[in-house]
């Protein structure tokens, strides 16, 4: 008998799920294959998914069963994660962490049921795919019975919108090169911000307050990209949409690294979910959508005969991608004016502590409310340029100000339902740190990239409740896999509900969510190169049941940790009349592997090396101390040198081991004190990247054996330069550098 | 035996000069032929640009015109623009939509309403299309919104709170300084100083009246260093004061609705707002949302 109810009830399992919820499966099919694609004249890798880029949009209801199968025809491996969605660990779609990576022609699977609604999207969690085509829009529908389905917004026209962008540099390059502090991006942008750039503005002094103060030329973004696209165009012309009509845009930013400002020509929008999470409708005139994160708008068709232009901006202004909806002539919007860069540094300067942290002002800053970037905003403080141009009677009117523009912020979205968590629940506190260095581009938590830091064991039923706090000079949007959490942002028991919470620098904000989901969950800045820096934690279950896509979760977590903590490679070696000199460097986020040479043409001259290894202390790595080798080979009659402490050295011949530290002082100058095995010591003051203009490099080195440098680059491409120096062992010389 | 081959030294010159003619023959095809090519994909259209004057065409041309690829020419009289481009290069649409954005309308595209706004008035051209008359009806709208506004609460003055007089007028010198408006704010300060002259004090209540005088004579002082001067960075300097003041007062005088008392760290300074939402008028629109509400004062 008892045989027999077991029988039943396995027989009840397996066929009355579907009968009785009457769950309907849907299947999607994605071949993701190697494809050449041409946004700016030049035709450059991409990948595409069933043959297009964005992928296609994928679309199921609440209640359905998702079952998506992807066929990997690419020489590498990929992944697919969908972002915002409540799922199972194991189908979430993070290689080393819930699966193994899904090997070049292997298909893989991924099932499982749609348990909410709203506009999500998905995307590669593997290396950089993200930021060559991997990205495409996912809506979860709403059932016509929902509770909470609203009429005369849920039942609107709507259109998917995926926001990217588009370099002609390969991704790991792009990535390489932010790691080795170049700049080609900035001069492409125009925001280089050099001596005389800051002389022409009158800001030569901030110039020198922002070097002092230790910092680089400042920026909003640090990627240059050639284009900027909604679902894969620049610009598309929706015009099946009628006067009076109201669409809802599912809008995801889909980009690797660029925040959007959203503007609309036919008047203001309305914000009417964010996350996928509906929020009690909210008129806005502008909106900065986060990287990876989502917002449903509505707007209004106003007019017959005209089309108006919905404008996404990336934050650092440098271009626009548009879309027309409706029909007729294309009333446009006004671009939004360039950023004043060294009003920004003007303030940056005030904010910085000379030990690199950032100091709020007692201004308790949180929830996107306070942007300090404001002060680079023409449209907001004016434009004094402007008035200049048209000095006609309007002149004394302040016409570009606008004090009353509306711009979204956290605080201004509430949830239509209370979103409070189970009272009797223990509650979890915990507090990070965001952290980074913009120098080297180390970007991490508490001062720890992954490779730090092991999972961060959370309970099933506890409430998590995380301060985040802000002390890093770039703005954050970080994502929590798996689960929605509340934005305490004065709403009370209608805190929003979010998955990407974007922090600005200074800012502290509280999340709160209720661990429900047993599993390993990633949490991490959302901007891809940020997130391949090591900006990453991940949070797991105590006690949870084994994965069965990934066996070996130790290894996998290593493989992981790994994969943001890679060795870079920078190189150069400048061509010269009077020699031959370059260095070559492999550096991680805490190591550094250098090797410098100067080879002369004949044996008075020389030829010599000196090779350091070492390992960056602190959050801001100034300081580096080493362990190195130096090889020198001459000729000249055995004249003996001395240095100022009045040690004596022929320079001749010479192969010593040595011990040492480099510091960065003030204005970015390298000192570096060695001492040898043959007793010697020297120390060294050195920079090599003074912005004298846009395209100028001034370079200097000075030390106790009695050398100096001084040399002129002109950056000519983004590997060649044209170099003029004097050097004390080798005279003056000119020459061609080659530098990757 | 090795025979040595002597060329003449005219036959020399002759091959030098052959040579130099072959090379300028292979030039003049190369070119010619990419001076073809140039032809072939150059474009020439009319289309009408919306523009009235001398001002506008040097406008409309500058927007238009880019090396090697699109050159505008603008007729004042019959508004007509002969575009001639490279259509390997660019498109008409293109160009037209860069001219529509310094504020020029064509049949394809509508220059943005604030760029238009900010033409020149002789560049003011009449446009064809409808939003025009709507954005005026919204003038109208909130120009009578504010009249209606502005009237009620003139009556309630004489009423009810006999220092509301006061802060009205002090709201209006701190909305000036938000504005960095300096004639303004001293305009508004003389109205905030009539104000505190016409206060009637038989009808304050006791404790108010204690506070009051004990107020007066540095309400009036930094009422008057603000109305003396159109410097608003000077204004700004004898906020402080003034908004402490008039918070001591408000503390014990309270008004109908609720008032913030609201602080700028960056400059130590106080200032009072009948909105929560921060405007700061220590740095008008450089810092506007700097600051924090540290009290709300309620009936």
């Amino acid at each position: 008998m008892k045989k027999h109810i077991k029988w039943l009830a396995v027989f009840l399992g397996i066929f009355s799920t579907p009968i009785l919820f009457g769950q309907n499966v849907v299947r999607y099919d994605l071949t993701v294959t190697d494809t050449i694609v041409n946004y700016s004249g030049k035709e450059k890798r991409a990948i595409a998914v069933n043959g297009q880029l964005p992928m296609p949009t994928l679309t199921f209801t609440e209640g359905d069963i998702a079952e998506i199968v992807v066929h990997n025809k690419l020489k590498e491996s990929t992944s697919l994660h969908w972002h915002g969605v409540f799922l199972p660990n194991k189908e979430d779609g993070v290689p080393y962490l819930t699966q193994m990576p899904i090997e070049p022609n292997e298909t893989f699977r991924y099932r499982f049921p749609i348990i909410q609604s709203g506009t999500h999207w998905y995307h590669s969690h593997s290396g950089l795919q993200e930021q060559i085509g991997m990205y495409g829009s996912l809506v979860l529908l709403k059932k016509k019975d929902d509770p909470t389905f609203r009429k005369g917004i849920d039942d609107l026209p709507e259109l998917p919108i995926i926001l990217s962008e588009w370099t002609d540099i390969k991704p790991e390059n792009v990535h390489r090169m932010l790691h080795n502090a170049n700049d080609w991006a900035a001069i492409k942008k125009g925001t280089v911000q050099s001596y005389s750039d800051a002389i022409q503005a009158g800001h030569f002094k901030t110039k020198l307050g922002n070097e002092w103060k230790r910092m680089l030329a400042m920026d909003v973004s640090d990627v240059y990209y050639d284009k900027f696209l909604i679902n894969g165009k620049n610009e598309s012309h929706w015009s099946h949409f009628k006067a009076g009509e109201k669409v809802r845009l599912r809008i995801s930013n889909g980009g690797a690294s660029s925040y959007f400002w959203l503007n609309y020509a036919g008047g203001k929008m309305t914000v009417i979910a964010n996350d996928g999470n509906d929020v009690e409708p909210v008129e806005v005139d502008r909106l900065i959508i986060g990287v990876s994160e989502t917002y449903d708008v509505v707007v209004t068709i106003p007019n017959e005969n005209t089309a108006y232009e919905f404008l996404a901006t990336p934050e650092d202004r440098t271009k626009s991608t548009s879309l027309y909806l409706g029909k007729g002539k294309i009333q446009l919007k006004s671009r939004m004016p360039k950023l004043k860069y060294f009003e920004g540094m003007k303030m940056m300067n005030n904010m910085m502590n000379m030990d690199g942290s950032m100091d709020d002002m007692g201004m308790d800053m949180s929830l996107q409310k306070m942007d300090m970037n404001t002060v680079m905003y023409p449209e907001i403080t004016g434009n004094p340029k402007i008035k200049m141009d048209y000095q006609m009677d309007h002149s004394n009117h302040i016409m570009n100000t606008n004090q009353d523009i509306v711009t979204l912020n956290y605080s201004m979205l509430k949830a239509p339902q209370p979103t409070t968590l189970p009272k009797d629940a223990p509650v979890r506190e915990l507090r990070f740190e965001l952290t980074g260095n913009m120098n080297r581009y180390v970007w991490s938590m508490d001062n720890k990239v992954l490779l730090e830091s092991d999972k961060i064991l959370i309970k099933k039923g506890e409430n998590i409740r995380i301060t985040l706090y802000n002390n890093s000079m770039m703005r954050h949007p970080m994502h929590l896999h798996g689960h929605d959490f509340r934005v305490l942002n004065g709403q009370g028991e209608f805190a929003p509900l979010k998955n990407v919470l974007d922090i600005m620098p200074m800012e502290t904000d509280t999340i709160e969510f209720l661990a429900n989901t047993e599993g390993d969950w990633f949490f991490h800045c959302h901007i891809l190169y940020h997130m391949m820096a090591g900006m990453n934690r991940v949070f797991s279950y105590e006690k949870q049941a084994p994965n069965p896509y990934l066996p070996n979760k130790k290894w996998a977590y290593k493989k992981l940790q790994a994969e943001s903590n890679q060795l870079h490679v920078m190189a150069e070696n400048n061509f010269a009349t009077n020699g031959n000199d370059g260095m070559a460097m492999l550096q991680n986020t805490r190591w550094s592997f250098g090797t410098e040479w100067r080879l002369g043409f004949h044996d008075e001259h020389g030829y010599e090396t000196e090779t350091h290894i070492g390992r960056y202390i602190g959050k801001n790595q100034w300081f580096m101390p080493f362990v190195g080798f130096d090889w020198r080979y001459r000729k000249q009659n055995g004249e003996v040198e001395k240095n100022l402490f009045g040690q004596s050295n022929t320079k001749d011949q010479r192969a010593v081991l040595s011990v040492g530290s480099e510091y960065t002082l003030p204005m970015l100058v390298k000192l570096q004190g060695e001492v040898f095995t043959d007793g010697n010591i020297r120390f060294q003051l050195m920079r090599e990247d003074i912005p004298i203009s846009p395209r100028l490099r001034w370079a200097f080195m000075v030390n106790t054996d009695k050398e100096y440098m001084t040399g002129f680059k002109y950056i000519v491409t983004r590997n060649i330069g044209i170099t003029t120096h004097y050097d004390s062992d080798m005279g003056i010389g000119f020459g061609a550098a080659l530098n990757y | 035996m090795k025979r040595r081959v002597r060329i003449p030294r005219f036959q020399k010159q002759n091959i030098m000069s052959n040579l130099f003619k072959n090379i300028v023959i292979i030039f003049i095809v190369l070119s010619a032929t990419a001076f073809k090519a140039q032809t072939e994909n150059q474009k020439i259209e009319t289309v009408k640009i919306y523009g009235n004057c001398g001002v506008c065409e040097s406008t409309i041309e500058k927007a238009g015109n880019m090396k090697n690829r699109s050159k505008v020419d603008w007729d004042i009289e019959t508004k007509m623009a002969s575009i001639s481009y490279d259509s390997l290069k660019t498109s008409k649409e293109e160009i037209l939509k860069r001219i529509a954005l310094v504020g020029y309308d064509s049949d394809t595209f509508l220059a943005p309403d604030d760029t238009y706004s900010i033409l020149p008035s002789c560049c003011q051209y009449e446009r064809a299309k409808t939003v025009t008359a709507k954005m005026d009806e919204s003038i109208i709208a909130m120009a009578t919104n504010d009249h209606s506004m502005h009237s009620p609460n003139g009556i309630k003055m004489q009423e009810v709170d006999p220092l509301s007089g006061v802060y009205d007028s002090y709201f209006e010198v701190k909305d000036a300084l938000v504005q960095t408006d300096g004639a303004k704010a001293s305009t508004n300060a003389k109205n905030l100083l009539t104000a505190i002259n016409d206060v009637k004090m038989d009808k304050l209540s006791m404790d108010v009246h204690m506070v009051w005088m004990k107020n007066l004579e540095t309400l009036k002082k930094e009422t008057q260093a603000i109305s003396s001067t159109n410097d608003v960075e000077k204004q700004r300097a004898h906020l402080d004061r003034l908004s402490k003041d008039m918070y001591t007062l408000l503390k014990v005088a309270k008004f109908e609705e609720p008032i913030y008392y609201q602080y700028c760290p960056m400059k130590d300074s106080n200032w009072l707002s009948k909105e929560e939402t921060i405007k700061n008028p220590y740095y008008g629109s450089q810092m506007l949302s700097c600051g924090k509400t540290i009290e709300t004062i309620k009936e």
